[in-house]
């Protein structure tokens, strides 16, 4: 009778396994610091500074309360966010003093994701680090370590010290977010573009979940556009916030995005509804793209997006009589594709055509210092560009990078060296990729969590597990941590200092990154500091030629020490006034202020694009016969699976604020939504534990029955399912959706596919 | 004339964030267990078929006819003249009347000191220092209008002349001060 036993028997085998779970606690937590070193020492007045519980990086302003607390809101000066602050934002307090936080450099001392660590000193991790590094070095060759980090976060310190170790392979995060629309922007306006929401009168979203997965600013101009009375369209395949709050709801074919688009271009062409005008005079390659949507007419595009042909052209019509003030939102994430690229181009296409650039309601250039003062003449001052330190020249490395980006051949030629195709690590370090000779032996991983964002999870565990060297910073044990060999405690965002950001949406602007409003607890240590220690200890202090983080930020200024005291005082700046090439009022604004750019005026009182729009990119032409736009079908899932889509939550985003006690308590669980005709066939209720599998994984769940989702798919929030048994609270709670998808790597983009094949029934 | 607070909470506007929910209990040293103030989302079905969400909150109305403060038999649930009800926790008994009396369930023990306790508008921490609620001042969307009922000029009274709104369980005669704009896509158009 093995099964059965007693209830004394189960009481005692249970207080057993909570003996085991509380010794398995590792040390270097501040669970484990003793009371009496628990000193929290901090600002009581109000500090600016920017938010890090997703990755929005909201401005924020906060103070510790009596020594006991910290209080954290909006930046009342920054007007576009009207000083808010989400639930998430109003709960970093909780990431600062998490008892689960790490606060002491560990290193393992089982195997690979056995849970067995002990505390080293910084001294040993630096021996360590450095040593395992030279030994790769030696063995491989430096190019054959990876280095992963957050932008903003900590690319900066550890892309120095990757380059000045040799290795040419820097990451960031970028493949798991956003880089297809940045390639698009960049490929389109050689220039990155932002919308302005606000003032739109006509707006189509394709799943741009502003009101769940939340950037303030956003969340605010969607709200005032409906206020307004402006037409909001989401295109989702799930009743998403956004979607409910929208005008219209039409639950598209997961995927199937870009059919859609491409009918929406055909049907503006063929329908002249086009602004001739504007495409003659700004844009290049209408005839290549007239020709590549001819086959695509909304009749036969509505097969595939499952939206009528009939309202495709309305919704055209519609959005060309809005125009300038209509945005077709490039959105986040959609329902990443194998066509990303193509997708956000197409998107953008639309916003060309009816001529609603750079004008009010639609889309803008981003203006940053160099952008803006090229409108400026002489005589006027010009906006401040941060500097940055010298840094000696770089070991010259013989070796591609993985991904290949910079050369010709390369089908991730158009991405930037700082972001990388994080998603090839995997692959690199598992299989020979073409052109690559060699396979990556070690990586580090400064704040990114590749185990818990990446698609295929299984994959990325067993690329870890091949690696020679695993090095995680981070401030909790997570996922990708667990792996590790070394773990070093990073600061949160409360109490760190960070280098001065330049960027600009109608005008420049500048801001200070992050204000220490406590002292760093234990031993936590911020990024600039370990990168510049650790290169001391490898013998490469000269690449690190600032004393300090305060020293980083005077060489930034320069001799602009206003601008350094207002960053600090107000955590924002601005300069000039906004400008829209394409508005004649803003023109004449701008001409006011700044008389010298009266030279650059038109006939018609508006500045001419400095580039030509590309309607067609002879540069993807060239390496993958992709300048035009096209449409490839792709089979997501068999006939007998359900399509299986995710999406962003407003309690807990991305992968590292789901154990927050005040998140996790307000959300522990990613149900599986489905529809309850779907379910009913399956003979699933609300509530029901069920199964979700495919080729790649099965994850156990609830069932959430609703119609807010598509018969044929079934949604669950992302970002939950965590791996790491450090991450006590997350614990293995709610599905995990990156487990479930494939491993494909979008070409030309580089992104994870986010739509696949499973099926579910109850468990 | 001495103030007197409402609020009203947009079902247009709220997005189910939970900002507010969050900010209470961090500026009001909420403990884990209990709530003074939560965002229920719920699915709902219109009349023309469309099916959208409605954004309850559940928090403590500050009725002027108080069920409350009526059974409290030591005076410890009270109203302040500017229309707040509050628990003095010296004067509490535990009886946990009030609880019962409550038509809108906004009052939980407080594990601490066993006491009834209950949104305040954040009476003790943020109208002190003359600010306004956190839960208003975090809002992303706007969602939140608070201000005092007996000025014309308030932004409250501003709304309230011109959106529709209704509170709950006006029926029982309590009168809160919780106001409500409904959801247009219900089918009312204010």
């Amino acid at each position: 009778m093995t099964q059965m036993l007693s209830r004394r028997g189960f009481l005692k085998l249970s207080s057993t396994a909570a003996a085991v779970a509380s010794l398995s606690s590792i040390p270097g937590t501040l669970g484990a610091m003793e009371e009496s070193q628990k000193h929290y020492k901090g600002n009581a007045k109000f500090t600016p500074s920017i938010c890090e519980m997703c990755t929005s990086s909201c401005t924020i302003e906060a103070r510790v309360e009596d020594g006991k607390g910290v209080f954290i809101r909006g930046n009342p000066a920054d007007k576009g966010r009207g000083g808010k602050v989400c639930a998430r934002g109003g709960s970093g307090f909780n990431q600062l003093y998490d008892p689960q936080r790490l606060v002491h450099p560990i290193m393992r001392v089982g195997e690979r994701g056995e849970g067995k660590w002990k505390v080293v000193s910084w001294d040993e991790a630096y021996t360590f680090i450095a040593k395992k590094l030279d030994e790769i070095k030696q063995k491989h060759g430096a190019h054959t370590v990876a280095f992963t980090a957050r932008s903003g976060w900590n690319k900066t310190w550890f892309h120095n010290l990757a380059q000045a170790y040799g290795s040419p392979n820097l990451f960031g995060h970028e493949a798991t977010c956003p880089l297809a629309y940045d390639l698009a922007m960049d490929d389109i306006f050689e220039n990155g573009v932002s919308r302005d929401f606000a003032k739109a009168k006509y707006i189509i979203n394709p799943s741009h979940n502003v009101f769940e997965g939340i950037v303030i600013s956003y969340a605010r101009q969607y709200m005032e556009a409906l206020e307004h009375g402006a037409k909001v369209i989401s295109l989702d395949p799930r009743l998403s916030t956004m979607a409910a709050k929208a005008s219209e709801w039409h639950p598209i074919r997961p995927g199937h995005d870009l059919p859609f688009v491409l009918a929406f271009i055909h049907t503006l062409i063929n329908e002249n509804l086009y602004n001739k005008k504007f495409v003659e005079k700004y844009c290049e390659g209408f005839d290549e793209l007239k020709a590549s949507v001819a086959e695509y007419t909304p009749e036969k595009m509505a097969l595939e997006c499952d939206i009528s042909a009939d309202t495709i052209k309305r919704m055209a019509r519609e959005f060309a009589k809005a125009a300038p003030k209509a945005i077709f939102d490039f959105c986040h994430r959609v329902t990443l594709t194998p066509q990303e690229l193509e997708l956000r181009r197409a998107i953008m296409m639309c916003n060309v055509l009816v001529g609603a650039v750079e004008q009010e309601g639609g889309y803008y250039l981003n203006k940053g210092a160099g952008f803006y003062n090229k409108f400026l003449g002489e005589g006027d001052a010009k906006a401040p560009v941060l500097k940055k330190p010298k840094i000696p020249a770089y070991p010259k490395v013989e070796f591609p990078r993985i991904d290949r980006i910079g050369e010709k051949d390369s089908e991730f030629f158009l991405a930037k060296k700082g972001n990388g195709i994080v998603t090839l690590i995997p692959k690199a370090t598992l299989e020979d990729l073409p052109g690559v000779p060699y396979r990556l032996h070690g990586w580090f991983i400064a704040r990114n969590n590749p185990v818990m964002t990446q698609t295929n999870t299984e994959t990325v565990i067993k690329a870890i597990k091949a690696m020679d060297l695993v090095v995680v910073m981070d401030i909790q044990v997570s996922d990708t941590a667990w792996y590790a060999d070394i773990v070093l405690p990073d600061t949160t965002y409360l109490e760190r200092d960070e280098e001065f950001n330049a960027g600009g949406g109608k005008n420049p602007s500048y801001d200070v990154g992050r204000q220490k409003v406590v002292e760093p607890i234990g031993e936590s240590r911020p990024g600039w500091r370990v990168a510049k220690e650790l290169a001391e200890k490898m013998g490469l202090s000269a690449y690190f030629p600032y004393k300090d983080i305060e020293d980083y930020r005077l060489q930034q200024v320069g001799d602009n020490i206003d601008l350094l005291a207002k960053l600090k005082a107000t955590g924002m700046a601005s300069f000039g006034v906004p400008l829209l090439l394409q508005d004649k009022k803003s023109v004449a604004e701008f001409v006011k202020k700044y008389p010298s750019a009266a030279s650059k005026v038109n006939e018609e009182g508006t500045i001419d694009f400095p580039h030509k729009i590309k309607l067609f990119s002879p540069e993807l032409e060239t390496v993958s016969k992709k300048g035009a736009l096209s449409y490839e079908p792709y089979k997501y899932k068999e006939a007998d699976e359900l399509y299986f889509i995710n999406g962003k939550s407003a309690v807990r985003t991305n992968g590292h604020n789901g154990n927050n006690l005040w998140l996790n308590n307000l959300c522990d669980d990613a149900a599986v939504w489905i529809h309850p005709k779907t379910a009913e066939r399956l003979g699933i209720k609300n509530g029901d534990k069920i199964e979700v599998s495919n080729k790649y994984a099965t994850q156990k769940g609830k069932a959430l029955v609703t119609k807010g989702v598509r018969e044929d798919t079934v949604f669950a929030y992302f970002g939950f399912g965590h791996i790491s048994k450090e991450l006590k609270r997350a614990y293995g709670k709610g599905v995990n959706s990156n487990t479930l998808y494939s491993p494909l790597v979008s070409p030309n983009s580089g992104m994870n596919l986010h739509v696949v094949g499973v099926k579910v029934k109850k468990a | 004339m001495a103030k007197k607070y409402g609020m009203i909470h947009d079902n247009n506007l709220c997005i189910g964030c939970q900002a507010c929910s969050i900010a209470c209990r961090s500026e009001n040293e909420i403990p884990e267990s209990v709530y003074r103030l939560q965002v229920w989302v719920k699915e709902e079905e219109y009349p023309n078929g469309t099916i959208g969400y409605e954004y309850h909150r559940q928090s403590c109305v500050q009725c002027e006819n108080t069920p409350c403060v009526g059974v409290c038999p030591t005076k410890a649930s009270h109203i302040t003249e500017e229309g707040i009800v509050l628990v003095d926790v010296d004067l509490c008994v535990g009886c946990l009347y009030c609880v019962a009396a409550c038509p809108y369930q906004a009052r939980y023990v407080h594990p601490v000191t066993k006491a009834p306790d209950k949104c305040t508008f954040c009476h003790d921490t943020r109208l002190a220092r003359g600010e306004e609620p956190a839960c208003v001042t975090v809002c992303p969307t706007d969602a939140l209008i608070f201000g005092d009922l007996n000025d014309p000029k308030s932004k409250i009274n501003q709304a309230l002349s011109s959106r529709v709104t209704y509170r709950e369980k006006e029926k029982l005669g309590t009168n809160p001060k919780m106001f409500i704009v409904p959801n247009h896509k219900g089918g009312i158009n204010s």
